[in-house]
């Protein structure tokens, strides 16, 4: 076998992977924090990646440019709907099974309205440096994946840092571990739950406007990006950000190894059964649980 | 008193659902537009399938989100043993009962690691298993690949193949809600309802968990599987993509959860309710609109029914403070 496509492959796998994890990441958070598992969440990553495409056609803003506008559109749209849609739901005694269902319903509404706005057909974010390559010896690496690679550990790195550094984030880690003790201490539990929905809306766009450099999309997409999602959160473990960074790292060298080895119908195979596995074997995930 | 009510009141329920069954069973013979028959034929199945799927989903409250694969199976098994054995009507309608013992044995077989996992690892991993079994057998040439399978059609005119499948539906129908019943007043039932409220506890009060789950699972997977081969030999040509789709699977949750997950009756009615939803929808609007009405749906009803619809009508006299017992 071909040593220098294997290691291509392992390189474009991890770069995937460190982009899934930043997608993954909120989904862990909100699983996590307020145990609402949001079906939506990679959908708003897939309206992040529309509102780039769209600031780009329309104006030619450069998609990581066009964080500066989607993050914070994400971050308010987070907390309106946590506030009309999460907060009616929060004391229900089976909240984990409501806000699937609810997201669900969410995730249409947003799959339909995108294909109203845009259409089924597939779009590339297609910048000027789209086509540049950086060759190092016999490595190639396209210019829009090392891009969506450095956003995807900056995202990362940025909300791990808000949880650990932050009043705020430890307060949303406090609430976590601790909801009851935590108000004792201050924490507005409601308030603090809002942020952490709005903090994962948001990192969700920004992994979606990721993904969006690496391939192409359409509004069916996020069905395929949530099941990676599921993925890297369950193997990194719930709530563990950094290790779902780690799961989106592991999961890219497997997807890029067996892309490179297997023939392509077999790589989602080889994937759905690893999770399996993983589930069975370590429902907590590889890594011991950060909090 | 209160007991000659009570039996009263089961007389009652059982003429109307006498009633109810012997209506959906002339419908046919009204000689209505196919498409009325073939629609009902959906409605019947999507029926038998939420009210199979809530034995294990409604009453023990693991979400199984892979469903279907137990759909697929059932008709691949009738196709398979179909084909091998060049079978006639009559037979490829008996192949069924083989087709719901394979999903069954299947659900056993999965379901051994699969449930000892809860709330949303078990239903991630049931989905990773519907993924699983489409893309294999997609991939395996003796069961068709991607070509699909064929059954060989009755050799009847269209309007009675459709009469037939719908009364046969219907039967399925009615043995697999009279089972989902039976169950939800047995000890069974009872045991696998304590596995929802709590497991630990349910554990030391000496029910088998274990068993009571597998057991359900399978149950589920069976009814799922009979159905399934009807379906195939419905279709007569089916892909896998048809039969293994993973929307079916979250349908069947919805349907069920809609309806109310912890009656036999709740199933029944979300399942036909959201088919007519969906069909007058797809008729009337365009898709897109149709299927942002569908979603607003499920955030309307959990946000003011978290319970299903059923729990919703049922309590609501008691809320408003009407028709309070006098004694």
């Amino acid at each position: 076998m071909n040593t220098v496509l294997i290691v291509q492959s392992l390189i474009s796998g991890i770069m995937m992977g460190a982009v899934y994890a930043l997608l993954g990441i909120g989904f862990s958070l909100t699983w996590g924090v307020m145990k609402v598992i949001n079906i939506a969440h990679a959908t708003f990553g897939l309206v992040g990646a529309f509102i780039a495409y769209f600031l780009l056609n329309r104006w030619g803003v450069d998609p990581i440019v066009s964080l500066v506008i989607t993050v914070p559109f994400l971050f308010v749209a987070g907390c309106v709907i946590y506030r009309l849609l999460i907060v009616p739901i929060r004391r229900s005694k089976e909240i984990i099974v409501s806000s699937m269902i609810l997201t669900f319903g969410v995730a249409i509404v947003l799959e339909n309205l995108l294909l109203l706005l845009w259409g089924p057909e597939p779009r590339l974010l297609t910048t000027s440096y789209t086509t540049k390559v950086i060759v190092i010896g016999p490595f190639y690496f396209q210019y829009p994946w090392v891009a969506g690679f450095l956003m995807a550990v900056a995202g990362v790195a940025i909300v791990h840092l808000f949880l650990m550094k932050t009043y705020t984030g430890k307060a949303v880690r406090a609430a976590w571990q601790q909801p009851e003790a935590s108000q004792l201490y201050g924490v507005n539990l409601k308030r603090i739950s809002m942020i952490a929905f709005g903090l994962a809306v948001s990192s969700a766009g920004a992994g979606g406007v990721g993904l969006a450099m690496l391939y192409s999309f359409e509004p069916h997409s996020h069905n395929l990006w949530l099941i990676y999602v599921f993925l890297v959160v369950i193997v990194g473990g719930v709530g563990n950000i950094l290790g779902t960074a780690a799961a989106g790292v592991i999961i890219g060298i497997i997807t890029g190894l067996s892309l490179a080895l297997l023939p392509y119908q077999w790589v989602n195979l080889l994937t759905f059964g690893l999770l399996m596995i993983i589930l069975v074997v370590r429902p907590q995930g590889l890594f011991r649980s950060e909090v | 008193m209160n007991m000659e009510r009570e039996s009263a009141a089961k007389l009652v329920r059982t003429i109307i659902v006498l009633l109810v069954v012997g209506a959906l069973a002339a419908f046919p013979f009204l000689a209505p537009p196919i498409y009325f028959i073939s629609f009902g034929f959906m409605i019947l199945m999507y029926v038998t399938l939420a009210t199979s799927w809530s034995i294990i989903g409604g009453y023990a409250g693991y979400l199984s989100f892979g469903h279907v694969a137990f759909l697929g199976i059932g008709a691949y098994t009738t196709a398979l043993i179909t084909n091998h054995f060049g079978l006639h009507a009559l037979g490829t309608i008996g192949t069924v009962l083989p087709a719901g013992l394979v999903a069954a044995g299947i659900a056993v077989v999965v379901g051994y690691p699969c449930l000892r996992l809860r709330g949303p690892y078990f239903a991630v991993i049931t989905l990773c298993f519907a993924f699983v079994v489409h893309l294999a057998v997609k991939n395996l040439s003796f069961m068709g690949g991607s070509d699909g399978l064929w059954i060989p059609s009755m050799k009847v005119p269209i309007e009675w193949n459709r009469l037939i499948f719908y009364e046969l539906m219907l039967i399925l129908v009615v043995a697999t809600t009279a089972a989902s019943a039976y169950i939800g007043g047995s000890k069974f039932g009872a045991g696998l309802r304590a596995i929802k409220e709590d497991e630990e506890v349910a554990q030391t009060m000496a029910v088998n968990a274990p068993a009571l789950k597998s057991l359900a699972f399978a149950l589920s997977a069976f009814f799922v599987g009979v159905a399934g081969g009807l379906y195939g030999y419905y279709l007569e040509y089916f892909h896998p993509d048809t039969v293994f789709d993973v929307n079916i699977s979250i349908l069947i949750v919805l349907m069920a959860l809609f309806g109310g997950g912890g009656s036999w009756l709740g199933p029944v009615v979300g399942a036909t309710i959201l088919s007519l939803v969906n069909e007058g929808l797809s008729t009337f609007v365009n898709a897109e609109l149709a299927r942002i009405i569908y979603g607003s749906l499920f955030i309307v009803v959990i946000i003011f029914m978290p319970n299903g619809i059923m729990e919703f009508f049922k309590k609501r006299p008691k809320t408003v403070g009407e028709n309070l017992p006098s004694t």
